[in-house]
């Protein structure tokens, strides 16, 4: 009987310890799909440039391995549910992720497509087209993100090197993956609950001075226009908090 | 000059509406360029320098170069650009409109324009929300918090995923340099005023339904897209024609009477609410408002559908048909609306109602229907449906239409209320009294408040319904124990003896003559009815069907006398309907009723319609006689009393009995 209890117990620990892993690269993937947002967002504009291109490639390719490790992984872990006893909050625990995990898949395809699209609209082939970028005021060529995602770890060993598929099909990959997920785990999605209360994120992240962004876009607004209203006028003091910053 | 049908549209209506999104992407395209498109300036922030700004007056400039078009039309364009959210404005950034001036303006990044396949997501703007808290501190705009609580309840399995994603890709922003960052939050700021707009704000981007098709996408040419062309063209080919010349007369005609009344066209008075945000021109035309406006009351003349369309005309033409007595028609007008709009479960019993009320023999408020009309409708009571009454209601609306309407716009009440009418002054609102109404805006009242109103309106009418002089006569009142129309499937009777149809030759509705008859004096009729009841015990030993035996007598008498019921019918009415055939196909709802007879009513003399119901007849068939007299007694006082035979009080007239 002892035996068994400390088989189960080493199998709970090794669970927990999978989960870890699992939301590590959660975290990972999440921090890769928001550094893909920042690039693709100067797709198309004066910030554009073949480096950028690359670098969208590149975390583009990196994702594409923290998401197949992490589906299956993922997939074992649920699977691995149904045989074992699992303890209620575990099973909870490896849903919630597993809802997570849809949700950054489907918000990283959503970027996906929107990439596709402005890559063909805005193909940067020949020197000429360099004029139909749009001036949005973005020159930086993004170097700081791109940084940041290479400091991305993925949180187990790639063994190997499987060649990272182009857009087309990393989309179609994605989206038959999403699919075939649904299929095969029957997780309520509206049985998970979030951890956290709402406005909490309010409380996080006080390291920094960032609400000053926009008192510097507003004090600009008083000394440059003629005849601009006067509610701008008390943002000049940095202390200020009121909705008025917009 | 031809006007093209776009082959596109076969009847299905593409709309493209958000066709303007892909030109406006290659206009802004080309205002972007450097060499040929709008001056850029930088623009000169406390920390750092932007470039690519432009200002307002460079950006309506260059539109009304480009397109040669004047100032005010550039300057809309403009506007419309920026409500789309291809430029954004720097200064005032929740306005979206071109100010001719130096205020500043910047290019949106292609990743946050508005095209037609990146559906703008929940889950977005949530993280966005999230960002904003972050940064913010929890000072969010009100409908910010809204919309936060909103979506943290709906997508609360996701929510840690936002929170997450809201946290690294506000520290992913941070690696950029400043003032590309100070850019980004712009942009971002610009795209979500555009798609998630403040209340109180008209979005550009509001397109009514989702289509699930691209409507600027190329249609494959399948054996399908084929079929509906051709489905189409059939259609097309099918339709009536109609001059040009005729139907080109019809729209100049509307346009220039209803020029006047339209508040895109013309001046609307006092105020036009989306313009200035005062409601007074709605106030003073309410539905129930006691006085209206010169122009609501010069609407109601030009045609009858204006005025029953607008129920403050309908309350005065009510009043006007009141005083007339014909009030019945636009009660059952009304009724028979109620009918086609109103919910499947109550159309058995609203029909039911109806039928009592306005088209069965006796009932109070009879209107009166040509017979063809009637048996449609009586027979299709049987199983009514919707549009049950719809053959009478047509009728009777053209009825009200030729006869009533005319005289309504000639009558008293409606110069009564034409002299009464207000004519409002108009709003002259400066700048700080408009923004006074825009703050001040409020919702109007719920729908459901005003439909709940309407409906205690409607039980407090029927309630008081007005009686109708025609029905102040006692033979006419209804009665209760006898089964009007139960809607139970036809009784067995019917069925069984074909002759029982003859039985309806007691006219459903009264005959003309009959009614015109009755201008003779009561004591006349009262004469009749007792020397009737008097010959009947003479002569119906069984005390059975005494008006029908009465009618048949004086049937038999009338045919004694050699003289032809139709002649006669001639020589008393001007219209005149040959007979039989139609007879036989007239069936009573209930085979007993018909002892009612034809209401005797006092008030209809000055109603006499011009058609003869068919009914209203003589059927020479003398072997009828047996029937009647074998019939059920189910036989009623009032019912024998009001029998006249028109053809017998002639007879009397004529002084040989």
């Amino acid at each position: 009987m002892s035996r068994w209890r400390h088989s189960v117990d080493e199998l709970t620990a090794g669970r927990q310890r999978y989960q870890k892993e699992c939301e590590r690269a959660q975290n990972a993937l999440s921090r890769v799909t928001s550094c893909f947002q920042q690039l693709v967002a100067s797709l198309g504009s004066s910030a554009d440039s073949s480096y950028l291109r690359e670098e969208i490639d590149q975390t583009r390719a990196l994702a594409h391995r923290i998401c197949s490790g992490l589906s299956h992984r993922l997939l074992r872990l649920l699977s691995a549910c149904d045989s074992a006893p699992i303890a209620v909050e575990d099973r909870q625990a490896s849903e919630r992720l597993w809802v997570l995990f849809l949700s950054v898949v489907e918000n990283f395809l959503c970027d996906l497509q929107k990439a596709k699209d402005l890559i063909g609209q805005f193909p940067l082939t020949q020197s000429s087209n360099r004029c139909s970028l749009v001036n949005t005021g973005c020159t930086d060529g993004l170097v700081g993100v791109a940084a940041r995602v290479a400091l991305v770890q993925i949180p187990w060993l790639v063994l190997e090197e499987e060649p990272s598929p182009n857009l087309t099909d990393h989309i179609a990959g994605l989206e038959s993956l999403l699919s075939e997920l649904q299929q095969r785990v029957p997780v309520a999605f509206w049985s998970v609950e979030a951890t956290q209360p709402a406005w909490a994120e309010v409380l996080s992240d006080p390291d920094d001075p960032d609400d000053s962004l926009e008192d510097i876009m507003e004090v600009e607004v008083v000394s440059n226009s003629r005849s601009r209203n006067n509610v701008s006028a008390c943002c000049q003091r940095k202390c200020c908090r009121l909705s008025c910053v917009g | 000059m031809t006007i093209r049908n776009a082959l596109r549209d076969h009847g299905q209506r593409y709309r493209p509406r958000m066709a303007c999104l892909k030109k406006a992407e290659k206009v802004l395209l080309e205002m972007q360029d450097p060499c040929t498109g709008v001056k850029s300036q930088p623009q000169r922030l406390v920390i750092t320098i932007i470039p690519h700004a432009i200002t307002g007056e460079d950006i309506i400039a260059w539109l009304a170069d480009r397109f040669q078009i004047d100032t005010e039309e550039a300057r809309s364009f403009g506007s419309m650009l920026v409500a789309l959210g291809y430029i954004y404005p720097l200064q005032d950034h929740k306005r979206l409109v071109i100010k001719p001036d130096a205020s500043l303006y910047r290019f949106q990044t292609p990743y946050f324009w508005p095209t037609q396949q990146w559906p703008v997501e929940d889950t977005d703007y949530a993280i966005y929300l999230a960002k904003r808290n972050i940064r913010k501190k929890g000072i969010l705009e009100l409908h910010e918090q809204e919309q936060y609580n909103h979506l943290h309840k709906w997508m609360n399995h996701k929510w840690d995923f936002i929170v997450m994603q809201a946290k690294e890709q506000y520290r992913a922003a941070k690696e950029r340099k400043k003032p590309d960052r100070v850019v980004f939050d712009c942009q971002e700021r610009a795209y979500w005023v555009v798609h998630r707009p403040p209340p109180g704000t008209v979005s550009a981007m509001d397109y009514g339904l989702h289509r699930r098709t691209d409507p600027n996408a190329d249609e494959t040419q399948t054996p399908d897209y084929y079929e509906r062309i051709m489905i189409f063209t059939q259609q097309s080919i099918m339709r009536p024609r109609v001059k040009s010349s005729v139907s080109i007369g019809a729209l100049v005609k509307y346009c220039a009477t209803y020029s006047g009344h339209d508040p895109f066209l013309s001046k609307c008075l006092p105020s036009n609410p989306w313009l200035t945000d005062d409601t007074t021109f709605w106030t003073l035309n309410m539905h129930n408002v006691e006085i209206p406006t010169k122009m609501r009351v010069e609407r109601w003349t030009f045609s009858f559908k204006e005025l029953l369309s607008d129920p403050r005309g309908r309350d005065d033409f009510r009043l006007f048909l009141k005083k007339e007595f014909s009030g019945e028609n636009l009660a059952f007008w009304e009724g028979c609306e109620d009918l086609k709009w109103g919910t499947a479960v109550t159309m058995r019993e609203k029909a039911e109602q109806i039928y009592k009320t306005f088209l069965a023999r006796g009932a109070p408020r009879w209107i009166n229907i040509d017979g063809k009309t009637m048996e449609i409708t009586v027979k299709g009571l049987k199983h009514p449906h919707r549009y049950v009454l719809d053959a009478a209601q047509t009728h009777i609306y053209m009825l009200m239409k030729k006869d009533s309407y005319g005289r309504y716009l000639k009558s008293p009440v409606f110069k009564e209320t034409l002299k009464k009418a207000i004519c409002p002054e108009e709003h002259k609102f400066n700048e700080v009294q408009l923004e006074q109404n825009a703050r001040n805006r409020r919702p109007s009242l719920s729908p459901i408040i005003i439909r709940q109103q309407e409906q205690e309106q409607r039980a407090k009418m029927a309630a008081n319904a007005p009686v109708d002089i025609t029905q102040l006569c006692r033979f006419t009142t209804p009665v209760p124990h006898l089964a009007v129309y139960s809607g139970i499937p036809d009784p067995p009777s019917v069925t069984a003896s074909p002759l029982f149809p003859f039985l309806a030759h007691t006219p459903v509705c009264p005959s003309p003559i009959s009614v015109a008859l009755d201008s003779t004096s009561a004591s006349e009729r009262q004469l009749e009815t007792s020397e009737g009841e008097g010959n009947m015990e003479a002569r119906a030993p069984d005390g059975g069907n005494l008006s029908k035996s009465r009618m048949a007598l004086s049937l038999r008498r009338l045919l004694k006398r050699g003289c032809s019921p139709s002649a006669m019918f001639a020589s008393l009415s001007p219209k005149c309907h040959t007979a039989a055939a139609t007879s036989s196909r007239i069936q009573p709802i209930m085979p007993d009723e018909p002892s009612h007879g034809p209401p005797r009513r006092i008030g209809n003399f000055f109603q006499i319609k011009v058609d003869i119901p068919p009914e209203c007849r003589i059927y020479p068939i003398e072997s009828e006689d047996e029937d009647e007299e074998n019939r059920p007694a189910s036989r009623d006082r009032v019912g024998t009393e009001e029998i006249i035979c028109p053809w017998e009080s002639l007879s009397r007239q004529n002084g040989t009995g």
